[in-house]
């Protein structure tokens, strides 16, 4: 925040920061960074968890409302977890889609069907899509990385029944 | 100023970088593989990202899934450390290209100087005296012949696309050259997918001293003077100092101004080292350009009080040099010896594990830059450096005391490590009188205990 008293609304004025705070809310934004010479200042919208420092053992990814991209991951324990499910994980760095395209629906839902070669998400890293295969037959039984998520090496992106 | 950093590398470098990142109150993003998951260091930073299995060409030289983390953690720029991809000109290309500052040289100087064959032509045309070598790649027998007869033997093969101590192999009269020129074709196509070598007189038992520089965006050149590095195993440095002893001021003087010459002449920016062979004569001879920060650069931050990882960020950011070389003194002695996860008892075979008593030294003058800790596993998957330990007084002959007594405070179990041999270093007469030249370890210690 400024240090000095500013006459007119500049942009670290309480006034303006209360309505990017709105705006933010309202067009779902989850960071805001300004800057005025020396002065800066960062807005961050998303849960209270701290950003997600070392993972430990693979965590199921908690499917959440914040906005994508640099929303905490939040690291929770695996629920009463079938030992049977095959977790299927990402091979590599980037954000996570569950749909071909914001207006279609999500290439699989919970309970749907898959063999090896159905297309159940695509992965994005520096604007190449990767479609990404389940690689084993069964159900759908999680999804585990909401649409737009940040997706690391291994990170399971769902768990599937396998039949 | 950059507001987040990302990483691309491990270890203490990586843990090196997050502290200059946090100091500056830069945002940082590490990235692990799966063999450094749960290492305490990572959560140094404010975010880590595992990008790959443990295999570094799985893992932190996949540039791709690097870039990838890089672009969806928003940062502005990626610091690449040592080794990896420090030295990778195409990838400090595509970071640019991406939006993403490499902090580290241009691209261009990087592939000028990484090929060494193109930095001795460089080295030539800035003056800088090169070792006697065969102007341009060797293509075929007759031609490496006629050039080990003109300078004489013993010559040196070096791989063009080599570095850090590899892709050389020295040959001593005419059969051994032609035998060693197809291996180390063989060997350079292998490891760094370019097979072309050229030939270096190679000088016996000479010195291994090298220069420290930082250069900014707006062409201003600074060096921090000279290491002495000629404690190696297997081209392998194991104890570095500054400032090189007995060697005399004007040769140092021309040594230092030789590589300002140099560096500028390539339109290089950001940290670099670069290193000479230095003969009993106290004649120099350039070998290769570093485009990268290294391993022993705090010894030169202890002898000239300047942070050079600080100082690279801030080259990378736009900003000027704050200092002129008249600015930068070069005060008392600091010395460095590299502790790995090795054993000297067993032909220094690699020995990771998990550390379980890590009692490190202390005290004034003494500085530690480890990521390793009690309960830290040592991972089988990458370079055994564990920690580097520096002393800093007013002479050498204080610094080698305080040495000595930090190299018996330091109790590592669990796994085997140098410490052993860096003891009996600093016990030597000949490294105490600073005689020392390349062949020392190997001669002194005989490959072993």
């Amino acid at each position: 925040m400024a240090d000095e008293q500013q006459p007119s609304a500049g942009p670290f004025d309480v006034n303006t920061v209360r309505e990017l705070v709105r705006l933010m809310r309202r067009f779902d934004l989850s960071e805001v960074n300004l800057q005025d010479g020396s002065k800066r200042m960062r807005l961050r919208r998303g849960t209270s968890q701290p950003i997600a420092a070392v993972p430990s053992a693979p965590a199921l990814m908690a499917t959440q409302q914040a906005a994508p991209a640099m929303a905490p991951q939040a690291a929770v324990t695996a629920p009463v977890s079938n030992s049977r499910l095959i977790d299927v994980k990402s091979p590599m760095v980037g954000t996570f889609y569950s749909k071909p395209a914001p207006d279609k629906d999500d290439y699989v839902k919970v309970g749907a069907r898959v063999n090896p070669e159905t297309v159940v998400c695509k992965i994005e890293a520096m604007k190449i899509f990767n479609d990404m295969p389940a690689g084993v037959s069964g159900t759908v039984a999680e999804i585990c990385v909401q649409n737009g998520g940040f997706v690391e090496f291994d990170q399971v992106l769902f768990r599937v029944e396998p039949s | 100023m950059f507001q987040r950093v990302l990483i691309a590398n491990r270890g203490e470098i990586a843990l090196r970088v997050i502290r200059a990142c946090r100091d500056m109150g830069i945002e940082t993003v590490a990235v692990y593989s799966q063999a450094d998951k749960g290492a305490p260091y990572l959560a140094l930073a404010d975010r880590a990202v595992c990008i790959g299995p443990g295999p570094a060409v799985d893992s932190y030289l996949k540039y791709q899934r690097i870039i990838a983390a890089a672009d969806v953690t928003n940062v502005d720029a990626i610091h690449p450390g040592y080794g990896f991809l420090s030295e990778n000109a195409d990838f400090a290309e595509m970071c640019r290209d991406c939006n993403i500052e490499f902090i580290g040289p241009p691209h261009d100087a990087m592939r000028k100087l990484g090929n060494k064959n193109e930095a001795r032509k460089l080295a030539k045309a800035a003056k800088v005296p090169v070792v006697p070598g065969s102007d341009g790649l060797i293509t075929d027998e007759a031609e490496a012949l006629k050039f080990a007869h003109q300078v004489g033997y013993p010559v040196l093969i070096k791989a063009s696309a080599g570095g850090g101590g590899r892709g050389m192999r020295v040959a001593r009269n005419d059969m051994s050259l032609i035998s060693g020129l197809s291996s180390a074709r063989q060997e350079a196509e292998a490891a760094f997918k370019d097979g072309s070598v050229y030939l270096e007189k190679y000088l016996e038992q000479p010195r291994h001293v090298e220069v420290q520089i930082l250069a900014d965006q707006a062409g201003n050149v600074v060096h921090l003077y000279e290491r002495d590095c000629s404690l190696q195993r297997r081209h392998q440095k194991l104890v570095e100092e500054s400032p090189a002893p007995n060697l005399p001021r004007k040769v140092r003087d021309n040594i230092c101004a030789a590589a300002t010459r140099l560096v500028k002449s390539a339109g290089y920016f950001s940290a670099g080292t670069v290193e000479f062979l230095v003969d009993k004569d106290n004649n120099f001879y350039f070998i290769e350009v570093n485009a990268r920060i290294q391993v022993e650069h705090p010894v030169s931050e202890l002898v000239t009080g300047i942070d050079l990882v600080r100082e690279q960020i801030r080259v990378a950011a736009g900003e000027k040099l704050r200092f002129k070389q008249d600015d930068i003194v070069h005060r008392g002695c600091a010395i460095e010896c590299r502790i790995n996860a090795e054993d000297p008892a067993d032909n220094f075979r690699p020995s990771p594990g998990v550390i379980t008593k890590w009692q490190p030294p202390g005290g004034p003058g003494v500085r530690l830059d480890t990521h390793a800790c009690h309960g830290y596993r040592v991972p089988p998957n990458y370079d055994s450096l564990v920690a580097k330990l520096l002393v800093y007084q007013p002479t050498r002959e204080e610094a080698i005391k305080v040495m000595r007594r930090a190299l018996h405070e330091f109790i590592v179990e669990g796994i085997k490590t140098t410490i052993p041999i860096h003891q009996k270093i600093f016990n030597t007469s000949a490294f105490v009188e600073g005689q020392v030249d390349t062949t020392f370890i190997e001669r002194t210690f005989l490959g072993g205990a």
